[in-house]
């Protein structure tokens, strides 16, 4: 049967994201109770028994935080857009595009991403140079673009090859078949490892801080070498970012379960 | 296109699916109102024969040509032609992001650009027709197999298609809700559809079909009107066929 052959597995590699809270997780004492709690208690004893120099840290740092979320908003937004375009390339038929898909794909999956910002910052940089804030979202994006573009393909690839003939059967073009049909049921499997990715950039963004952007690390770091208070820098650092993240992934938990079947409306 | 041309022609239609010749010179011609039921083993070709009608298979050799394009000129667009053949697929492929309305009005609606309220009139109508408008607004997950493929054929009706094309439309059905599709397509044959139909239905064939046609290892093998077909068979692949299915 050809078209069974067709059908395939929906199951979508998720990112490194922090990890989603399972079902068996969510009683009272969840680890990630635990995790969230434990650091909002860290971070207030700190800052309420010793305000002097954690308050005064954890006042220089929110500029950082905004700093973080621009970069990664950015980033994931430019990146969506690639993912989608890379992900219907791989699946297109035209031999070419899907070349020029996977090659991007192959090619960015194997440098490391802190080799890329020095590439697009530094060494192009050479040729033309770029804002460091502008190299750090450019070389998010790209990153970030080629692990979304298989996140878009495999959501795409989830949607069994029926739907599409069937779309064809009644006058659809191809392309008018994916933007009617197929995406807007793919996005529903899409939607929960993009979650997981954004979580995965936000913490990757912190190696944005070798360039000159003063994002949540880099501004920790200015506080720390100005007085050499290290510990006290990075511990608060962390569980900021411990913080958000927990935050993100519990949303995305959540984003998951409310993104059900049709017939559950 | 003179009236008494057929609305479907295949004149030596092959198609290969690498060394698999799945059809093998297939001459076929249906006039306009004609209902043809093709039978035959599985991995016979009859699916491929009636996907490459719609050109969801493309053929190697051969020609087609429906309501006058011909399907292998370069020129031919080949989305027009398919608004003109409704298809039914033994999996239904109901859109399950839409309820059974909006399967009926997406395709009126984004290719012909008709206006909402008329196109879900006219869905409405023909769910009314396929006896389902109760479950308008229901989504396929919340549908019988039996109901699923009566809005199926009723989203192929809407955009007032010559021709229909059945591939096993009720293959996939519990045996109870079999005969509710059926009475469907009986009612569609006895309002003059041009159809194509591949079942194992023998008791729709012998009704509704003007011609069977039986296909064996990708070709035609015989073909005439149900009842010498089935009273007087000569080909003895097609005798041993309906001795293990009758
Ligand atoms: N997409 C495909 N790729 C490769 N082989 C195919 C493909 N589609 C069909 N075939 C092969 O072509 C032959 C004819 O298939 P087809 O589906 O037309 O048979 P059928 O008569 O409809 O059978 P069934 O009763 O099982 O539906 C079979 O051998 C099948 O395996
Ligand atoms: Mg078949």
């Amino acid at each position: 049967m050809p078209k069974e052959e067709k059908k395939q597995i929906t199951i979508i590699e998720v990112g490194d994201g922090a990890a989603i809270p399972v079902k068996s997780d969510q009683g009272l004492v969840s680890a990630w109770w635990l995790a969230f709690v434990g650091a909002i208690l860290c971070m207030a004893g700190l800052v309420i028994f010793k305000s002097d120099p954690y308050w005064r840290i954890l006042k220089f740092l929110p500029d950082g935080i905004l700093v973080t979320f621009e970069v990664t908003f950015a980033s994931i937004g430019l990146a969506i857009v690639i993912g989608l375009f890379t992900g219907l390339g791989r699946i297109s038929p035209n031999r070419a595009i899907n070349l020029v898909a996977s090659t991007y794909v192959e090619v960015v999956r194997g440098i490391p991403l802190l080799v890329q910002l020095f590439y697009i910052y530094y060494a192009l940089g050479q040729f033309y140079a770029i804002p460091a804030m502008a190299a750090a979202i450019l070389s998010m994006s790209v990153c970030y673009g080629a692990y979304m573009g298989e996140v878009f393909r495999a959501g795409i690839m989830s949607i069994d090859w029926g739907q599409t003939e069937a779309a064809m059967s009644l006058g659809f073009s191809r392309r008018q078949a994916m933007f009617y049909v197929i995406l807007p049921q793919a996005w529903r499997t899409i939607l929960p490892p993009v979650g997981n990715e954004f979580i995965a950039l936000l913490k990757d963004t912190s190696l944005v801080s070798i360039l000159a952007v003063s994002d949540l690390l880099r501004r920790g770091r200015e506080f720390a070498s100005s007085g050499f208070q290290y510990f006290e820098t990075y511990t608060l650092v962390a569980l900021i970012y411990l913080v958000i993240t927990l935050i993100l992934s519990r949303l995305v938990g959540e984003m998951e379960k409310r993104v059900g079947k049709y017939e559950s409306r | 296109m003179s009236p008494d041309d057929p609305i479907i022609r295949m004149e030596g239609v092959s198609k290969f699916f690498g060394d698999l010749k799945a059809l093998d010179h297939v001459s076929l011609s249906v006039a306009s109102g004609e209902k043809v039921v093709i039978i035959g083993p599985s991995g016979s070709g009859k699916s491929t024969l009636l996907r490459t009608i719609n050109q969801l298979e493309t053929i190697d050799a051969g020609r087609i040509v429906v309501d006058g394009f011909d399907l292998t000129a370069p020129s031919v667009d080949i989305c027009q032609v398919r608004t003109e053949l409704g298809m039914v697929f033994q999996s239904f492929n109901l859109f399950r992001h839409k309820t059974a309305l909006q399967n009926l009005t997406l395709a009126p609606m984004k290719l012909r650009k008709t206006p909402r309220d008329q196109a879900e009139r006219e869905a409405m109508a023909l769910l009314e027709k396929v006896g389902i408008a109760e479950k308008a607004d229901r989504y396929p997950a919340q549908l019988s197999g039996g109901q699923q493929q009566r809005v199926a054929i009723a989203r192929a009706l809407a955009m007032n298609p010559k021709i229909m094309l059945f591939d096993e439309p009720t293959s996939a059905l519990d045996p109870e809700m079999i005969g509710e599709v059926l009475e469907v397509m009986l009612r569609l044959a006895r309002e003059g559809m041009t159809m194509v139909v591949v079942t194992h239905e023998m008791g729709f064939a012998r009704e509704a079909a003007d011609r069977v046609v039986f296909m064996d290892e990708g070709k035609i093998l015989e073909t005439g009107h149900p009842g010498t077909f089935f009273g007087n068979p000569t080909h003895p692949r097609l005798r041993q066929f309906l001795s293990q299915i009758l």
